[in-house]
């Protein structure tokens, strides 16, 4: 017979493999960060080669990919967009911007941190960071992925108290659907 | 007493006692009303067998009543829809206003079609015409509104019809001195050319009229449109059949004798693609469900027509099988109509959307339904259409076969429409509110929405009394060479099977939801309409997003070069030219009376002039 | 019992089949897209592993019972279609139900899927599903007449209403209908033009337009179950040509090559074309393709 626990690690394997190499990118295009997409999916760069491509609507995607700086207004919509994407999904913050605010650290409407709102899986730093850093954070969030390690989706979940206070803090007249996953 | 007259005198009777109780009780009208439908409906079943006639005469007039095998087919739609449609309409009519008119004319327009199917004479039949025409204005009229436009266009057309359909039978009695079918039938080979040629003119000019087709559909849209949606299921479903009922008869007795029957046939049978065209491209362009559906039916009679016209066995197998079929879909669809009306109090698409977790029961039953009318197997509309389809390139009509393809092709964009405009889209807070529609509405129309997947996967259950009927009208016998109890031929022997074919779309259907329900049951959530991904922005309340403005926009801007050309605005044109015409002719009353003395006097010279040739 | 068992076998091995042949296609679309457009692009299968991905995904939504069913709907044309369409000459090693329909039947049941699959969409609530739905009914509009002039040409000059049949004419004379039947012919690639949906007919799906049109809301399973009925709807449609104009396939190798070649066609036309209108696209098909179909039926009403 098989062994149940050996038989889901092939299907663990199996599920990884395929979730590492197909990534469905919804780019959302804030800031100057989205420039820097095109050069990587066309034929200079080609991150198509690595599985990934973009993708319609939050509902079909894999990856949210955020290019730059978030006003607080621009939040409200990403954090959307997070909560309408299917387990497992996976967050890239593209930039200095969403790591420490960057160049609008001191800007009075756009928001620092971008991991105190949400869990983001991969930083990619730099300003403006070139496709080949960008595809280098593919390359990572892929070896996550392999390994299991990418579970934003679940610490979302666990920690959804704190991630809502943070942006119920941030987020004036605060009007959504609630997450109930 | 013979059955026949019991049967006329119930329904009569019934009538005038629906129309009396209305003084005495709700109540008991209702009850009345449906009693006498359905004993009716007993009575001609269990008492009244194809071949009994009853002979009368009055006034020297010998007349006839009975029934045949070929009349059988269409009281099975009377019937069926009257049983049908009178529980809807007590429910659909509680609480309107002058019930006992409705109730009345909805019999006697029951009885004048049992009656046209009955007689066997040619008076009795213009009678019942008559009265059928008669009693189905007045519910047109019933709501009051629009009546100028629906009203007036309706009777004006209709008594166009009845005069040549009097005009015709007053020659076919100048020439033979009876006015029994039968020997109209007989004696019409024998008829002199000129004759030969006029009758059947005549009388499909009445027969297309109540059929709809292009050039004398233009009261159908409105009429159908205007009166109460129970009346209507009765309306586009049975009484509109009359026509087919009265073309089928011209088509096998006068033309199949006519000297060159070729391009008779085939002015008719194009007559009826154009219709069928035109009609569903005017449908695709409504924003009134109402609307909608009664060019639908326009349409659907058009396919009729043309299978009628073609007059191949097969053809006309498909014209017999689609007019039951189209009086099941049609009547459903405008039930549910009606349901919504009744709930929501408008049937605009642009108004109301969102219906289908609100009323599911009229859902399922219009999407049936809906499925039925485009066609999609394995539901009835699919077989009447294949046989349509086969029995026109069988009988090398090649371009026909283009153009009904066509029609049927862009029926799926109304058909469509129709079930989103109404049951899918957002749900709105202001729908909030609506319940499912009565049990006594929705049962009819769930009834003949199963009975339409039942007659799709087992069509031999409607081909047999077809083929009974077209046998009485001197057709061989179809069955087995034609049709068997699911099974379907064409003339070069290739076949189709529905119940396996109904058997794999179910157990494909059936397989796939099962692993799209079982897979991750517990992580498939369901999230209100509300909750789309629409640029990361929440809809609030009162925003609603459904798209329901300029629907088809882009494909009427490709179509928009023939539907320029309407046939009102034609008729509208000759109206006008009449009036200027006669306003111009009115002049010759000056009111000076030496004009008149001129006129005296050159009427005085005329005569003397043309004494000889005139009196001599 | 026992034949519907055999039935049924027959319907899984197609199936399969089916399944990886179309879905490789699909993945040697992308691979040739990337090198048209001068690009590596990705492997051959990397629409298995998208494949596989979607179905893995862990959660899904859906926004009611129709759209919940949506994608069985077109599972059901897809698989229909693909057991009314002999796949080998001779019917040997996929036994279907080929000899219960005809023609006409699979003209109505191909579009049984998309008119379900619509009111899926119709049920999420999205403005860009409706949209999508729209502009896809009315293309169909477009495409089948110059389709079903072609078909029947076909069927009036040969008299009859069975794939089977036209396949037999084409083994008996040795001769391909595509050679006989030119006009047919191409009303009918023209026709398949519309048919596949590549550019420049992809305005139902556009994604930068409409964000994919009917399938905006679907993700995880319902993606899942739409793909695969895309890619087995593929090559059901692709083997359906074959059988009619290229005198079929006598064993599955020779049937993959005659396939393929045909994919070309919407495929390379795709890569090097824009997007049309949708009235553009309305009316593309009822320019040149029906006048071919009218000249294929008259070849075959006066020949």
């Amino acid at each position: 017979m098989i062994n149940d626990k050996n038989s889901q690690k092939i299907v663990d394997i199996i599920q990884n493999f395929a979730r590492q190499h197909s990534l469905w990118v919804l780019a959302y295009g804030t800031g100057c960060g989205a420039i820097e997409l095109p050069p990587t999916m066309t034929s200079r760069y080609d991150a198509e080669r690595l599985g990934v491509r973009g993708a319609a609507t939050p509902r079909q995607a894999d990856v949210l990919l955020i290019t730059g700086y978030l006003t607080t207004k621009t939040l409200k919509r990403v954090i959307r967009v997070y909560e309408q994407m299917q387990d497992p999904k996976y967050v890239i913050g593209f930039g200095s911007c969403t790591i420490n605010g960057g160049m609008y650290w001191d800007s009075y409407n756009t928001i620092k941190a971008l991991d105190r709102y949400m869990p983001v899986d991969i930083y990619i730093n730099g300003c403006m960071p070139r496709p080949e850093a960008v595809l280098s954070g593919f390359a990572k969030l892929q070896k996550l992925i392999q390994a299991g390690k990418a579970d934003g989706a679940k610490k979302y979940k666990e920690n959804l108290e704190w991630y809502r206070a943070n942006q119920k803090n941030v987020i004036p007249n605060w009007r959504m659907p609630e997450y109930n996953w | 007493m013979n059955m026949i007259y019991i049967l006329f005198t119930l329904m009569f009777g019934g009538a005038i006692l629906t129309f009396l109780a209305h003084k005495v009780s709700g109540l008991l009208r209702d009850t009345l009303f449906v009693l006498t439908v359905l004993a009716s409906t007993v009575l001609f079943y269990t008492k009244i067998h194809t071949g009994d006639t009853v002979d009368f005469s009055i006034s020297g007039l010998s007349l006839q009543w009975g029934i045949n095998a070929y009349g059988r087919i269409f009281s099975m739609i009377v019937l069926g829809l009257g049983v049908m449609a009178s529980f809807y309409s007590v429910s659909y009519m509680k609480g309107k206003e002058r019930l006992g008119y409705f109730y009345f004319n909805f019999l006697i327009s029951l009885m004048s079609m049992m009656g046209i199917l009955m007689s066997h004479d040619l008076v009795s039949f213009f009678i019942f015409w008559e009265m059928m025409t008669w009693s189905s204005y007045f519910i047109v009229i019933y709501n009051g509104k629009n009546v100028q436009r629906s009203g007036i266009n309706y009777i004006i057309f209709s008594a166009l019809g009845a005069y040549a359909m009097l005009m015709a039978i007053v020659m076919v009695y100048a020439h033979t001195q009876s006015l029994m079918i039968p020997d109209m039938m007989q004696a019409f080979p024998f008829f002199p050319a000129a004759y030969k040629i006029w009758l059947p003119i005549l009388f499909l000019t009445a027969f297309t009229v109540k059929a709809a087709m292009m050039p004398l559909h233009v009261w159908a849209p409105d009429a159908y449109a205007d009166s109460p949606m129970a009346y209507t299921s009765v309306f586009s479903g049975a009484l509109s059949k009359m026509g087919i009922y009265g073309m089928i008869m011209v088509f096998v007795t006068m033309v199949n004798y006519l000297p060159d029957d070729t391009w008779f046939r085939e002015t008719i049978a194009w007559l009826g693609a154009i219709t069928a065209i035109m009609a569903t491209l005017w449908a695709i362009a409504q924003d009134d469900a109402r609307k909608l559906l009664a060019w639908s039916s326009v349409a659907q009679l058009g396919y009729i027509i043309t299978g009628v016209a073609v007059g191949t066995p097969l053809a006309m197998l498909s014209a017999l099988f689609l007019s039951v079929m189209h009086a099941l879909f049609k009547a459903t669809l405008f039930m549910a109509v009606g349901a919504i009306e009744k709930q929501t109090g408008t049937t605009k698409f642009t108004e109301v959307t969102g219906l289908i977790r609100k009323m599911p029961w009229t859902f399922i039953s219009s999407l049936l339904a809906i499925i039925g009318l485009a066609g999609i197997p394995p539901l009835g509309g699919f077989v009447g259409k294949w046989m349509l389809y086969e029995s026109l390139i069988n009988s090398n009509h090649y371009i026909l076969v283009i153009a009904i393809f066509f029609a049927s092709t862009s029926a799926f964009l109304y058909c469509y429409k129709f079930l989103f405009g109404f049951f899918l889209g957002q749900e709105e807070k202001e729908w909030e509110h609506v319940k499912e529609a009565p049990a006594l509405m929705v049962l009819p129309m769930i009834i003949m929405a199963t009975l339409l997947l039942v007659f799709g996967v087992f069509p031999g259950i409607v081909l047999k009394p077809i083929d009974l009927g077209m046998q009485t009208l001197g057709y061989s016998t179809t069955a087995g060479t034609f049709w068997s109890m699911s099974g379907l031929f064409n003339e070069w022997g290739n076949q189709i099977m529905m119940r396996p074919l109904a058997y794999a779309i179910g157990g494909t259907f059936l397989f796939f939801l099962i692993i799209l329900t079982v897979k991750g049951f517990k992580e498939t959530r369901y999230v209100t309409t509300k909750d789309i991904s629409s640029s990361g922005e929440v809809p609030l309340e009162h925003e609603n997003l459904t798209f329901s403005e300029g629907f088809y926009q882009p494909f009427l801007r490709a179509v928009c070069p023939v539907m320029k050309r309407r046939m009102m605005t034609y008729y509208q044109g000759f109206g006008q030219g009449m009036e200027a015409f006669f306003d111009y002719l009115r002049r010759v009353y000056s009111g000076n009376g030496q004009t008149y003395a001129i006129y005296v006097i050159v009427f005085v010279v005329i005569l003397l002039l043309f004494k000889n040739s005139l009196f001599g | 019992m026992k034949e519907i068992l055999y039935y049924t076998w027959g319907a899984i091995v197609s199936f399969v089949v089916a399944f990886s042949v179309g879905i490789t296609y699909m993945g040697l679309n992308r691979k040739i897209t990337a090198r048209v457009q001068n690009r590596y692009g990705p492997p051959w299968y990397q629409n298995f592993i998208d494949v596989i991905k979607l179905y893995s995904k862990k959660t899904s939504i859906h926004h009611g019972v129709m759209h919940h069913m949506g994608p069985a709907f077109i599972m059901v044309t897809a698989v229909v279609s693909l057991l009314v369409i002999p796949i080998l000459n001779g019917n040997k090693f996929f036994p279907n139900l080929n000899f219960q329909g005809d023609l006409i039947f699979l003209l109505y049941i191909m579009v049984f899927g998309p008119l379900g699959m619509a009111l899926g969409a119709g049920q999420t609530g999205n403005p860009n599903s409706a949209i999508g739905v729209t502009r896809g009914l009315s293309q169909m509009a477009g495409f089948e007449i110059p389709w079903v002039m072609a078909l029947v040409a076909l069927m009036i000059q040969y008299k009859t209403t069975s794939i089977v049949d036209l396949m037999n004419v084409q083994v008996e004379s040795g001769r391909w209908l595509m050679f006989s039947s030119p006009f047919a012919f191409l009303a009918a690639v023209m026709a398949m033009l519309g048919m596949f949906r590549y550019a420049p007919f992809d305005i139902v799906g556009a994604p930068q337009e409409l964000a994919s049109g009917p399938m905006s809301e679907n993700g995880g399973k319902y993606l899942f179950v739409m793909m695969s009925a895309g890619s087995v709807f593929t090559f059901a449609k692709l083997t359906l040509y074959v059988d009619i104009f290229m005198g079929g396939a006598d064993n599955l190798i020779i049937l993959v090559v005659k396939t393929f070649t045909l994919y070309l066609i919407p495929m390379l036309y795709g890569i090097t074309s824009p997007r049309y209108r949708t009235e553009q696209s309305v009316r593309w098909f009822w320019g040149w393709p029906s006048f071919f179909g009218l000249l294929a039926i008259l070849q075959a009403a006066l020949f």
